[in-house]
């Protein structure tokens, strides 16, 4: 049973804001698809472990610096920026 | 119809200038679009630039390829340097790359003209398109049905006869659930046959980029262009047997086409008695069908909301405010800047599924439901081999449904997962699978059905879906919109 106060929790750690009027609603919803996703343990142990997809693994390569993209173009899609960084200010 | 072959004839013989062709369709999009809201963003001047390059090209009597010329549409998630990108988010609002996805780079090195951007789910969350920051593409055989989702807005767009072909991307059905909807063909390739290179992730072990076609030819020859390795996609390995479009038109006497049983449990009657009577052309054509049961199934759907939703937790967490897109307008702190931005800027279904991530990944229910939904993902991989021993491709429905009423899906979220139950399984098991067109219903909506390969074996669901296109062509209809060709 997932409750108002599991939800807060939750919305903490994904960085949401939940406004107090739609918690009550949200904790419904979340309910009906936890009941949803409860149905895998209905299914049976087989023991099987997932390891990978179609056999892909992981590649390895030399650490060798290559040209990345220039900090002036990175940071023309920032909302604020100065002196070649992103700028966050504590307050707005 | 417009395929890619005709249009590629008419400009070789110089039937039409590159130049014109696009104005028609930049012309009709103008029509058109205002109708079924495909697209988000016309290129119009891009596109006329092209053209005017492959016009050049023509008159100076130099040789061109294919794909060279052909009027198509991107995705909305997939990467355009300079062109806005949203993944039809209000959090990505204004965002220009600085960089083109492999695919469009692939495409671009071969003079496709870019009509624009398509719409889609928000960040290719949902099955109807409606939740797009931009509003719902609609279905171009009955604008008061949805288009499908998420790449709804290219299947729409295909289906309008408004592009060519577009590029989508299926997570769990994304490019095969809206091009059942609309009447065209749609295939989501094997996991690592194309680069996702400049995509933006949803859910990354199950994400992959395909094309979106008026025929079988049509996917053949996209796929093949844009298939291949790239090294700053590590899960890409390219299409290891080849190109497709030489082994169209193979002969399928002997071809074993297997149904599972339980792929239609639930399904609609009128998608049933198609995709029947599709088997039915098969046998008529030497393939053999045979029945098999594939009772894992039944899990496929909770293992892939466990799955998509935890890795979208993750791969959403980039979008704070800082580094580019939508930031609130009032806060105190960074913390409380960043959830702001975040609750402001995404929608109600993408914040449920970052809620449903972060919760099947938090400590004390990581066993129970990711570690669980992984494992469930072994074991449905090694029933989809057996299952491959016995047979060589795979005939389902696509979706148990036709193209449902606007504003349907929005109501229930549960109920909407479950117009995905016979596409998840192919992206669970990294497999490639088509969408063709196999029907009819009674009001006229299209029905879709699904081929199913083995890794790697394009070629094998390609053919026999080209066999069934021209043993059945009745199925591949026009609608009264756009380009006629």
């Amino acid at each position: 049973m997932i409750t108002r106060e599991d939800v807060e929790n939750i919305a903490l750690l994904s960085k949401l804001f939940v406004p107090e009027e739609e918690l009550d609603g949200l904790t419904r919803s979340m309910q009906e698809i936890i009941d949803f996703a409860d149905a895998i343990n209905n299914a049976p142990t087989s023991g099987e472990e997932f390891d990978n997809i179609n056999n892909l693994s992981n590649v390895f390569r030399e650490d060798e610096v290559i040209p990345s993209y220039p900090v002036t173009e990175i940071l023309k899609n920032a909302p604020e920026q100065a002196e070649d960084h992103f700028l966050v200010r504590n307050r707005e | 119809m417009g395929s890619i072959a005709d249009i590629h004839e008419k400009l070789v013989t110089k039937q039409v200038s590159c130049t014109e062709l696009t104005k028609s369709y930049l012309e009709e999009i103008e029509k058109a679009n205002t109708a079924l809201n495909a697209y988000v963003c016309v290129t119009g001047e891009e596109a006329l630039d092209t053209a005017a390059a492959v016009d050049k090209k023509i008159a100076a009597g130099e040789e061109i390829g294919m794909l060279e010329g052909v009027p198509m549409a991107l995705k909305d998630n997939m990467s355009t340097k300079g062109i806005e990108t949203t993944c039809c988010s209000k959090i990505l609002t204004g965002y220009k790359p600085i960089f083109d996805a492999a695919v469009w780079e692939k495409l671009k090195a071969q003079n496709a003209v870019l009509l624009g951007k398509t719409n889609m789910d928000e960040f290719a969350m949902g099955s109807s398109c409606e939740t797009s920051y931009f509003g719902g593409a609609m279905n171009p055989f009955d604008v008061n049905h949805v288009a499908g989702g998420s790449s709804g807005g290219a299947a729409s767009a295909v289906g309008g006869n408004i592009a060519a072909y577009g590029l989508g991307s299926d997570t769990g059905g994304s490019i095969r659930q809206p091009a059942a909807f609309c009447g065209v063909v749609g295939l989501k390739p094997t996991y690592g046959a194309v680069s996702r290179y400049g995509l933006i992730a949803y859910g990354s072990s199950l994400d992959q980029i395909g094309p979106i076609t008026k025929s079988v030819e049509d996917a053949s020859i996209v796929y093949d262009a844009i298939a291949g390795a790239d090294r700053r996609d590590s899960t890409s390995v390219g299409a290891k047997n080849g190109p497709t479009y030489p082994q169209l038109n193979n002969d399928i006497a002997g071809l074993k086409i297997g149904i599972a049983r339980e792929y239609l449990d639930g399904v609609r009657d009128d998608v049933k008695e198609a995709v029947l009577a599709a088997a039915k052309v098969y046998e008529s054509l030497g393939a053999q069908i045979v029945y098999f049961d594939l009772p894992i199934l039944k899990f496929a759907l909770p293992v892939y909301y466990i799955i998509a939703c935890a890795e979208a937790s993750s791969n959403l967490g980039r979008y704070d405010g800082i580094r580019y897109g939508y930031k609130t307008a009032h806060y105190n702190g960074t913390h409380d800047m960043i959830c702001r931005t975040r609750s402001e800027g995404f929608g109600g279904e993408v914040q449920r599924r970052i809620l449903l991530g972060t919760y099947v990944l938090s400590a004390g229910y990581y066993d129970a439901y990711y570690k669980k939904a992984t494992d469930l993902r072994g074991t449905i991989i090694k029933a989809f081999n057996n299952a491959f021993e016995n047979c060589d491709v795979i005939l389902a429905p696509t979706v148990p449904m036709t193209a449902f009423e606007k504003g349907h899906a929005t109501s229930d979220p549960v109920e909407t997962y479950l117009t995905d139950i016979c596409t998840v399984p192919v992206n669970i098991a990294g497999l490639p699978g088509v969408s063709v067109p196999c029907g009819f219903n009674a009001k006229g909506m299209p029905i879709g059905m699904q081929l199913i390969g083995k890794s790697f074996d394009e070629s094998t669901i390609l053919n026999a879906a080209y066999r069934y296109q021209l043993a059945a062509p009745e199925n591949f209809k026009d609608t009264k919109w756009g380009v006629k060709l």
